[in-house]
């Protein structure tokens, strides 16, 4: 789901991964614009944990998992800014894109290279929603990434273990539906 | 990280303890979340926290006086506090108490991934060196290797636990056979020098001429065959214990000598120039009466307040008799595995002897008996035989000084024979070889009689 404006390529690519990972149906939503209530003005960021809850709220029923994709930049109260928030086993998680252009020496990286960063942030919560935890093993995209090289040393999908904890889980939640 | 490390999240602010917890659990971990420093100290009841993350600032018992009970009961868990922006001197002042860390609210993702990497490490490294320190304890022996529950020996383990953490200079005090040495290396093994070196020097053993290059050590060329250069003890000693046995044997020169080094903490190798800073703890041990020595000029009175910082004394076995069967049976054990003896105990009435002898040679003497008893044993059990020696005189009146005069080995001698014969004077003259009007008349000059009579 775009909350505020959201590029088409970025969503088209958030959409075909997370389908092809979980290999179920995913919807895109209609664009609504990220609650007013959760910018932190003395940050001028966004609270992705106030985010989430409002997703939660307003997103009850339906759908499994419901993943909020924004450009504008986000964090925690904790954290000085994150690339992504989900609670362990929630149900909702969200994602920013506003850092993920950044290369070295000031200059954007390519479109390819960003939009496979978008895609392993967008796996990388979506997996904490199925309960999946940091991951250390080898270069997993569920291994802890805070800055642009961690993300970008690590692969755009789960290891074999993971793979296989999110299909246990998965198909819990849908025996349970 | 591992699996499964249990943290708990101490804060008022919900939004804190969520936004945290959340972030932890992502590590796969235990978190538990606490709005008060009671309700932490509640938690700590129940589990055992890997690292806990501690708001400076909370109503009630603040993060500060939590972090300090903490410390206090739990000593191996890590404790990071956690503070708003621009009150960091606080955090400083938490530090000084004993915190692991410090983190200033909003913290950087990194910062904090490191932070808890880096303290789980800190943590892991201080459990291996407590459980290191304890099995290098053990190889030192520690007050394991010393046998007694006599009251004098445990008040000894507490004056050794109490005294083993200073650097002070110990004097050990006690008969020959005492274990003076298990004494000095169960302090070694205590304190904070139990990594480093236990050298022993036996002062009585080491030839006078060979003392000086023995313990100081030696430059190439300095004498006739210092053809290289030789490390002394006392710079082997470096980082650890030196141990003079035998204190009381020291030349006048080598107290002079040693003083010195006590003074200054350095030393010069024999024909050397440079100073060595010495590193030691000095642990002495003598069974003279140094004061005896002081007072006949041939010990120095400057060099005895030297060493003689603490004194400790070690009891004679004869002090602490209700140690003997536990002290014997410990030997019997342990030279019947080391002999491949099948022998597994001491009867009570060979016991009986062990405990009611004099035992002048002390734990030494008692270990010799032992082993002799275990190695001519026919039986699995001693029997008072083996010891029969000791006591010659069995239920007769203890030895006086005179033991050892012939007219008391005569008399001990004919009076064993006899309660051997049951005092039949014929069957004891012939083993004696004597007539039985010669043992008529040694009974009558010694006073002997049969238990139960009257003299003859």
């Amino acid at each position: 789901m775009p909350m505020g404006r959201a590029e088409e390529d970025v969503l088209t690519v958030v959409g075909d991964s997370l389908q092809g990972l979980l290999r179920l149906p995913v919807d895109l939503l209609d664009p609504i614009p990220i609650p007013q209530h959760t910018f932190m003005e003395e940050r001028n960021q966004y609270n992705a944990m106030g985010i989430i809850k409002f997703m939660d709220q307003e997103y009850p029923a339906n759908p499994v998992k419901i993943l909020g994709v924004t450009r504008a930049d986000l964090c925690n109260p904790i954290l000085t800014y994150v690339f992504g928030e989900a609670y362990m086993g929630g149900k909702s998680a969200v994602m920013s894109y506003a850092r993920l252009h950044m290369g070295t020496a000031n200059k954007f990286v390519s479109r390819e290279q960003f939009l496979d960063r978008v895609v392993k942030v967008a796996i990388h919560e979506i997996g904490h929603t199925f309960n999946l935890p940091h991951c250390h093993q080898g270069r997993c995209v569920m291994r802890p990434s805070n800055t642009i090289p961690d993300l970008d040393s690590k692969l755009n999908y789960l290891c074999p273990y993971c793979e296989l904890f999110l299909f246990e889980a998965l198909s819990a939640l849908l025996r349970g539906r | 990280m591992n699996a499964k490390n249990r943290f708990m999240v101490v804060d008022d602010e919900l939004i804190v303890r969520e936004s945290l917890a959340a972030w932890l659990e992502k590590e796969n971990a235990v978190v538990d979340r606490a709005e008060s420093g009671e309700q932490a100290l509640d938690f700590m009841q129940q589990n055992l926290y890997d690292i806990l993350f501690v708001d400076i600032k909370m109503p009630g018992m603040g993060g500060m006086a939590l972090l300090e009970k903490v410390k206090k009961s739990f000593p191996t868990t890590v404790v990071v506090i956690i503070t708003a922006y621009g009150t960091v001197e606080h955090a400083v002042q938490a530090m000084k108490l004993g915190a692991d860390d410090f983190l200033v609210k909003p913290f950087d993702p990194e910062g904090l991934g490191l932070l808890v990497t880096k303290l789980l490490e800190h943590k892991r490294l201080l459990e291996e060196t407590h459980y290191l320190r304890s099995e290098i304890t053990k190889c030192w022996g520690g007050t394991d290797e010393i046998v007694g529950r006599s009251r004098p020996m445990l008040e000894l383990f507490d004056t050794i636990m109490e005294i083993a953490p200073s650097e002070s200079s110990v004097l050990i005090l006690g008969e020959t056979g005492t274990g003076k040495e298990l004494i000095a290396r169960a302090i070694h093994a205590h304190s904070k020098r139990m990594g480093g070196p236990f050298v022993p020097i036996n002062c009585g053993a080491i030839p006078e001429s060979l003392m000086e290059s023995e313990v100081f050590g030696h430059e190439k060329g300095s004498f006739t065959g210092a053809d290289r250069p030789k490390k002394g003890l006392i710079e082997v000693a470096k980082g650890g214990t030196l141990f003079l046995d035998e204190v009381g044997e020291i030349t006048p020169k080598m107290q002079v000598d040693l003083l010195r080094v006590l003074q200054d903490k350095a030393f010069y190798r024999v024909g050397g120039v440079d100073p060595i800073q010495a590193d030691f703890r000095l642990i002495s041990a003598t069974h003279r009466d140094l004061t005896q020595e002081i007072a006949a000029g041939t010990f120095r009175q400057d060099f005895f307040y030297r060493i003689n910082v603490i004194t400790l004394r070690v009891p004679a076995l004869r002090e602490r008799k209700e140690d003997i069967p536990i002290l014997a049976s410990y030997f019997l054990k342990k030279i019947a595995v080391e002999t491949n003896r099948p022998v597994d105990s001491i009867q009570e009435e060979a016991m009986r002897i062990l405990v009611e002898h004099d035992w002048p040679g002390n734990i030494r003497e008692l270990q010799n008996v032992v082993e002799r008893a275990v190695v001519t044993a026919k039986k699995t059990v001693i029997g008072p035989d083996a010891f029969a020696y000791l006591n010659p005189q069995a239920h007769g009146p203890s030895i006086d000084s005179d033991s050892r005069s012939l007219r008391h080995v005569e008399m001990n001698h004919i009076r064993r024979i006899l309660e051997e014969e049951e005092w039949n004077i014929s069957r004891a003259a012939k083993i004696l070889e004597v007539d039985r009007s010669t043992l008529h008349n040694k009974i009558r000059k010694y006073g002997l009689k049969r238990a139960g009579d009257t003299p003859l």
